[in-house]
């Protein structure tokens, strides 16, 4: 469906999800292959939200599967999630604020490896080495002995994308990655992500609202529309698709944004 | 590390030297001052590295000592045996009961994990005040006393250092182990400790029964100290001590609480000797510590040298 061969790493069918009346989800179908960078797009209201808090397992579906690589996981824990491979951030930047830059990585490296039990091993010289491959990979060398808090809102952002590639996902779930960012630096934020993910293969799948941004890197768009797939496709298909152009009411999508 | 290594040593050699240079009197309160040090260390395992607040843990320290006391009086066992076994049986009495609370406690965060951890320990201190044909209701247990050269002050002192000093090592070890830094990141960030792959609840129920145990060690080595334990031990204002200890001392610190216990306790002893007037005398220290001094005695100290 997606030009990509083989099964694809994540499968989503029929998933629905209520909130009293309102039906949030739908019976979103969606499918994404290995390595493919997919953009989730809509109005307010779509589901977005509802939607990545179902596959991230915050939030349990009435109906439906999730097939990461595979095998069923809706319903499972989200910490179980992460650990089969399904990394993801926060639409808030959310990493661990008094902990320093290097010992935010630490942590996570250290849950990676199932070390966090351990109670009698100093975790001070654990895994520094790949903490800092890790931060010379999203840029930011030299800020390792900071605490996290101290970082500019780029940086954190930089070091949110770390945390989560410490738990080497095969697939990575981003909930509006450039909320809060001024115009320019989300195309930058969002291109260290393509980058990073498409060296190590990763495959993402993200929510944003700034079409510049989706049409920046998204090799797919998915255009949720009343908890349901409304209109799915390249940037180029989608941007020409009627469908999708009366959805956004009347706004043309263009490559620069939805202008009015 | 390197500069820590003199200071541990001149700390322990100061310790070790104690007896000889204070009153009878005085080495009653160095116990004292060590059993708070080890229930305040503890207690911050949970508050200052794992952002947990308790307002029940009087809970796990009566407990540790009404177990001690239990043991030694009731058990029908040796005094030699009863006194040898008494430091593991505080702890693991103290370890299941934290098991218990700790189940429903941490399934809450917030002011609701703290009051769920008080609704257990006004249910302990019911036990303990009614169940008077096990502990002796509102007199408590009393007459407890160490066998043979023990009960000498002096020589009981070095026994409770012998436990309390490898007990802070062990918890220090703890915060500074994975397990430890795992806490850390909870407490800045429980969310997002899951999508670490961490399952939050159950670190947090560890932390509390490990943190739990230490409180029961320390009760025990009290009791036997002080030769008596009372169901007021177990009573909600009981559990505000290790609170003021270890912000007076200093939560971002693992020292800290301990340094906070040695000025409570001291500080304590020497104003209610003249004064009836110690808690007005502790509101008012509360007040300035909170408002001066928001990062303890400790963070003070740091300030200063910076």
């Amino acid at each position: 469906m997606m030009g990509a061969t083989g099964e694809p790493i994540l499968r989503v069918t029929a998933l629905a999800k209520r909130f009293g009346g309102l039906n949030a989800l739908g019976g979103v179908e969606l499918s994404v292959a290995a390595g493919e960078f997919r953009a989730i797009i809509g109005p307010n209201g779509a589901g977005k939200s509802t939607f990545f808090n179902t596959i991230t397992g915050l939030l349990r579906p009435d109906s439906g599967r999730v097939i990461f690589e595979g095998r069923d996981v809706a319903g499972s824990a989200p910490h179980l999630l992460v650990r089969q491979g399904m990394g993801r951030t926060f639409q808030i930047t959310s990493v661990f604020a008094d902990l320093t830059v290097l010992e935010n990585l630490q942590v996570a490296l250290l849950a990676h490896a199932g070390r966090n039990w351990s109670i009698w091993s100093r975790a001070k010289q654990l895994y520094t080495e790949r903490a800092h491959e890790l931060l010379n990979l999203v840029g930011l060398t030299g800020d390792a002995g900071l605490p996290a808090e101290t970082l500019a809102h780029g940086d954190q952002k930089r070091l949110e994308l770390a945390i989560a590639l410490a738990g080497e996902p095969r697939l990575l779930l981003l909930d509006e990655p450039t909320a809060g960012m001024a115009a320019q630096e989300r195309i930058e934020s969002i291109s260290l992500v393509h980058r990073v993910a498409t060296q190590l293969g990763v495959a993402c799948v993200f929510t944003e609202h700034d079409m510049a941004v989706v049409f920046a890197v998204a090799d797919n768009i998915s255009v949720l529309h009343q908890g349901r797939v409304l209109a799915e496709g390249s940037p180029a298909e989608v941007r020409a698709s009627p469908l999708v152009r009366q959805v956004y009411l009347g706004e043309s999508i263009t490559a620069e944004g939805v202008a009015a | 590390m390197n500069r820590g290594v003199p200071i541990a040593l001149g700390g322990a050699l100061a310790l070790a030297a104690l007896p000889y240079a204070i009153s009878d009197f005085w080495i009653f309160i160095a116990i004292e001052v060590l059993a708070f040090a080890l229930y305040a260390v503890s207690f911050n395992v949970l508050l200052g590295y794992g952002g947990m607040l308790s307002f029940g843990h009087a809970a796990f320290f009566g407990i540790g000592a009404y177990a001690a006391a239990l043991l030694v009086k009731k058990a029908g066992l040796s005094p030699g045996v009863a006194f040898a076994l008494f430091p593991l049986a505080a702890m693991a009495a103290a370890a299941l009961a934290a098991v218990v609370i700790g189940f429903f406690s941490v399934r809450r965060s917030g002011i609701y994990f703290g009051m769920l951890t008080f609704a257990f320990q006004m249910l302990l201190y019911t036990i303990a005040l009614k169940a008077a044909g096990l502990t002796g209701g509102d007199d408590g247990i009393t007459g407890l006393k160490p066998p043979g050269a023990f009960a000498r002050p002096a020589v009981y002192y070095y026994f409770a250092l012998a436990i309390i000093v490898p007990a802070l090592y062990a918890l220090y070890r703890l915060v500074s182990s994975p397990f430890g830094y795992t806490l850390r990141a909870l407490r800045a960030n429980p969310r997002r400790v899951q999508t670490i792959g961490v399952d939050v609840r159950s670190h947090q129920l560890a932390a509390f029964v490990i943190s739990g145990a230490f409180a029961g060690l320390a009760g025990a080595l009290f009791a036997m100290s002080s030769g008596n334990v009372f169901p007021g031990w177990l009573n909600w204002t009981a559990s505000a001590t290790p609170i003021v200890m270890a912000v007076l001392g200093g939560v971002s610190t693992f020292l800290g609480p301990a340094l906070g216990a040695a000025v409570y306790v001291v500080l304590e002893v020497m104003i209610s000797g003249r004064t009836e007037y110690w808690p007005l005398a502790m509101g008012v220290i509360i007040l300035a510590l909170v408002l001066l001094m928001p990062a303890g005695l400790t963070g003070l100290a740091r300030g200063r040298h910076k």
